[in-house]
């Protein structure tokens, strides 16, 4: 039998690129788990309050970590490397030493979870971990990343398109960041509220220069390879990168309005903000000018649906983003639950949906077994709602609570978090639906990739036949 | 950008920038920042023997500091009181002033925190003074505060049968049962650490707000008076204004926050009634329409320890209007709202004025103004 290329490039794939996915449903599920008891607790403090295990602060922080670094990092890995060989249309190299780095890079996040909910935690944004395992977590993400740039540097076609500028973009980035981070917070570390600027910086970072571009990428991707279409307006996508490359890594300290941090950290920071409309729009340009002309075929594949629900909430949520780093805005919904609402839109709503989306794009190709479209269609539904809820949730409730919360004569417990408990209530509601609909993904996925049991089973048995 | 090397300069420039500017550019300008004295002279320098301001952490709170980052506290508390233009936390009482880069170049932690699901805890040192409530707090915070939704850490206490003089003892209006907990050296030290929490001190750079905006406060503060005016003369034109205007003025203290208030509303409530169990009623109570010394006293010290309020038993604490709390009550205010609650809720009796508050904190002058009274010593005095 003769395979074509793109055969063979997915079997050299397959191993490393299932481990990944399947690694990456896992954490997700972790982080599902995290997500509930964290909710929970909001709504009744004594949940499980006599284990300090399962204290909010740390359970929230593992959550965090699990959902970023496990599913992001382990789904980052699987579908940069996926489309980038596709498009440098190369075989996979190193298919050992992937796995292999990849088991350090779970291993690691597991010690360093374990750490957190031990209670030796570091306190900076998204660097929570404790600092013995970023080491190991860095030494693997090399590795990794050097593989995958192997395999892009063995392209046949010298030219370069979006998807590969995203995707490799954020695969440098992640260990520049981290790499200045840590100079910065643990080899020369600074004082005060520097650190506190430069932990906010990576924190944020992470999410606009780590996942955000991989999810681009794939959107840039997967929209013309299924709709068998060029990208509309294309021109526009060079500018598109350069805009978020150039404006994302100052616009993320807003955060910081009014603090203890000379004023100007926090006013650039929000005129950068704004300046975001551009590669914002940019992006949903390209994506919905293209989506909408054959907006049946889009609805039809499961794939593309899950994209474009993220690329639609990626284009409304960053729009709400923006208005809610101005100024006026911003005074009210600083510290409330508004927060909670951008990184649940940020890695929910748009990275983690594309990512189900490519996952059930590449899955079929690379281990030649389709997943039944029920179950896909039952996850998609499941997802959307649950996401939906959840955003309405934090968005409506932190709107109350900053509201409340800048009424200096309402007393704190009794009347800004009282009114705000009804949205921690939907929002356990919504992470219960979003777990079962996780489970959903992940069951999908195993039974991909792992095959079962009866199949074995016959082909022991034919191969017995042969023999005898 | 078909040349990876160029292509990954390109982006590691575009990230160098920002990291020039916030980090290294951060650093230069405020990185080593040193302590400092309230005020400078007139040559701008540090006045000879002015204390030195932040001063470093206790090494208990030092320790504290960790074990409040290892539970995670700071994912609902921050610690930054932001600028007057940027909110209003100073009104809230979260600090007499805006928090400044300087305040925490000794902290070994700094954890600026970007949720409020808690309040800020910047001032809490000056905010809460009694380490015991801090300590129910800390182990079960819907104990203090039924409401809440800070976590509660009973893993940091040992509990024992029987009240010594090692334990806290949490009473339990339910079951009517009191639990009497030893804190391990972990719960010491977050309750160091929290005690710690303080900018109370000016800054050249930054000096303390006075009365935050106070003609804003002034213009709500005579419509509501008005309006309360209003009704009073409508209800009882019979009052002397002198009279109507201290319960004018008394009401608008029971309700207010901290500035210039007294926020008994959050516990006494609206209808004088208390809450079953926690907070005693005010309507009809013996304690409001008795003797006026009583009165006066607890208000200005506190009042703690088993109490009865029209035969029902409270065990609580109210910590005094008098002590030094982001900002006491004066004369004229515990006068007022004295007055008032003294004829509000079919209460009605004499007036209190700030001529009698001022004699029992004359006479009580060499009581210090943290020491709450219990009934029992309220009662030695008055056989
Ligand atoms: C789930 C969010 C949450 C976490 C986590 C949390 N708190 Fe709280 N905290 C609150 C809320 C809400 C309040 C206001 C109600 C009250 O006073 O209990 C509060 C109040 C407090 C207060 C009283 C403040 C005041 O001004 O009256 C203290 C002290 C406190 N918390 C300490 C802690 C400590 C120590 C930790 C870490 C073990 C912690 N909190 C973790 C939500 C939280
Ligand atoms: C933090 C809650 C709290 C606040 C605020 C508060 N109180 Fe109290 N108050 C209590 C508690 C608890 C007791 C009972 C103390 C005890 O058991 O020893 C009490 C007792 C009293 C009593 C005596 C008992 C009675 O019911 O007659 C008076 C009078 C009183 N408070 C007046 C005031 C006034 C006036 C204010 C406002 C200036 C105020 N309280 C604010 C909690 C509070």
């Amino acid at each position: 039998m003769k395979e074509n290329s793109e055969q063979i490039i997915d079997k050299s794939l397959k191993l490393a690129v299932c481990f990944f996915i399947a690694s990456a449903g896992l954490w997700l599920l972790a982080a599902a788990f995290f997500a509930y008891i964290a909710s929970a607790k909001l709504t009744d403090p004594f949940f499980l309050s006599s284990f300090e295990l399962f204290t909010y602060g740390k359970i929230k922080l593992a959550q965090a970590n699990a959902f970023v670094y496990g599913w992001g990092g382990n789904s980052i890995f699987a579908v940069t490397l996926w489309v980038v060989a596709r498009l440098a249309q190369a075989e996979a190299r190193g298919k050992v030493l992937l796995l292999f780095a990849g088991s350090i890079w779970n291993l690691a996040i597991t010690f360093g979870l374990l750490g957190i909910l031990d209670g030796h935690m570091t306190p900076h944004e998204m660097l929570e971990m404790p600092v013995e395992v970023w080491p190991a977590l860095f030494l693997s993400y090399g590795i990794i990343a050097t593989l995958i740039i192997v395999v892009h540097r063995s392209r046949r076609i010298k030219d370069t398109i979006a998807p590969q500028w995203f995707l490799l973009a954020s695969l440098l980035w992640f260990p520049m960041l981290f790499l200045i981070a840590w100079n910065g917070l643990e080899i020369d570390a600074a004082r005060g509220t520097v650190q506190s600027v430069l932990s906010m910086w990576f924190g944020q970072n992470v999410i606009w220069l780590w996942l955000t571009p991989v999810a681009l990428g794939s959107a840039y991707y997967i929209i013309p390879a299924i709709l068998g279409r060029p990208i509309d307006k294309y021109y526009l996508a060079v500018f598109g990168f350069w805009c978020i490359a150039s404006l994302a890594p100052w616009s993320v300290v807003h955060h910081l309005e009014g603090g203890p941090v000379p004023m100007w950290i926090p006013a650039i920071g929000t005129v950068m903000s704004i300046a975001m409309i551009f590669p914002i729009a940019v992006a949903s340009t390209n994506f919905h000018a293209t989506a909408f002309q054959d907006i049946n075929k889009v609805w039809n594949s499961l794939p593309l649906r899950f994209v474009i629900f993220g690329t639609l909430s990626y284009t409304v949520s960053s729009y709400i983003g923006v208005v809610f780093s101005l100024p006026a805005v911003a005074k009210i919904t600083q510290f409330s639950i508004i927060n909670e609402f951008h990184f649940n839109q940020r890695v929910y709503g748009f990275f983690s949906m594309i990512i189900f989306g490519m996952v059930y794009h590449m899955l079929p190709r690379i281990t030649g077994k389709e997943i039944a479209k029920s179950a896909k269609s039952f996850h998609f539904w499941t997802s959307a709602f649950g996401v939906l809820v959840l955003l309405l949730a934090y968005l409506i409730g932190g709107l109350t609570h900053g509201v409340l919360a800048q009424q200096p004569s309402l007393d704190w417990a009794s009347s800004v978090i009282s009114s705000v408990k009804p949205y921690f209530l939907i929002t356990e509601f919504a992470f219960i639906i979003l777990a079962f609909s996780q489970l959903v993904f992940v069951i999908n996925v195993w039974k991909a990739i792992i095959p079962s049991p009866f199949e074995l089973l016959n082909k022991l048995s034919l191969i017995k036949k042969g023999a005898t | 950008m078909n040349n990876l090397l160029k292509f990954a300069v390109g982006i590691f420039l575009t990230l160098a920038f920002a990291w020039l500017a916030f980090v290294v550019g951060a650093r230069v300008q405020f990185g080593d920042l040193s302590p400092i004295s309230e005020s400078l002279d007139e040559d701008n320098e540090i006045p000879e023997d002015a204390d030195l301001f932040p001063m470093p952490q206790p090494g208990l709170a030092e320790l504290g500091s960790s074990e409040y980052l290892a539970l995670g506290c700071s994912t609902c508390h921050t610690q930054q009181v932001r600028m007057v233009e940027s909110g209003f936390d100073v009104e809230r009482g979260w600090g007499k002033r805006p928090s400044m880069a300087r305040d925490y170049i000794y902290q070994k932690h700094v954890m600026l925190g970007n949720t409020r699901i808690g309040p800020d805890l910047t001032n809490l040192g000056t905010r809460i003074l009694d380490p015991e409530w801090l300590h129910k707090h800390l182990f079960e915070p819907q104990a203090v505060v039924p409401e809440s939704v800070c976590p509660p850490s009973p893993f940091l206490y040992e509990q024992q049968e029987f009240s010594s003089d090692h334990t806290i003892d949490l009473f339990d209006e339910e079951n009517n049962s009191s639990r009497h907990l030893i804190p391990s050296s972990r719960a010491t030290r977050i309750v160091a650490y929290l005690q710690s929490l303080k900018q109370d001190y000016e800054l050249p750079e930054m000096a303390f707000i006075e009365e935050p905006d106070a003609i804003d406060l002034e213009e709500i503060s005579t419509s509501v008076s008005d309006l309360a005016t209003n009704e009073m003369n409508l209800e009882s034109s019979a009052l002397p204004t002198w009279l109507s205007q201290q319960i004018t003025s008394g009401k608008e203290i029971y309700s207010k926050a901290l500035p210039g208030g007294g926020m008994c509303v959050a516990c006494h409530q609206q209808n004088g009634q208390g809450l079953p169990g926690a907070f005693p009623p005010l309507a009809g109570s013996d304690w409001v329409l008795g003797d006026k010394e009583r009165l006066i006293k607890i208000s200005i010290h506190g009042l703690q320890g088993e109490i009865a309020v029209n035969g029902e038993k409270y065990v609580g604490v109210m910590q005094g209007f008098g002590q030094p709390l982001a900002s006491p009550l004066d004369d004229q205010q515990i006068a007022d709202v004295l007055t008032y609650i003294r004829n509000e809720w079919g209460n009605s009796v004499s007036s209190i004025s700030p001529e009698e508050v001022k004699a029992v904190r004359d006479s009580e002058k060499d009581r210090e103004l943290t020491s709450m009274w219990t009934a029992a010593e309220l009662n030695n005095f008055d056989n």
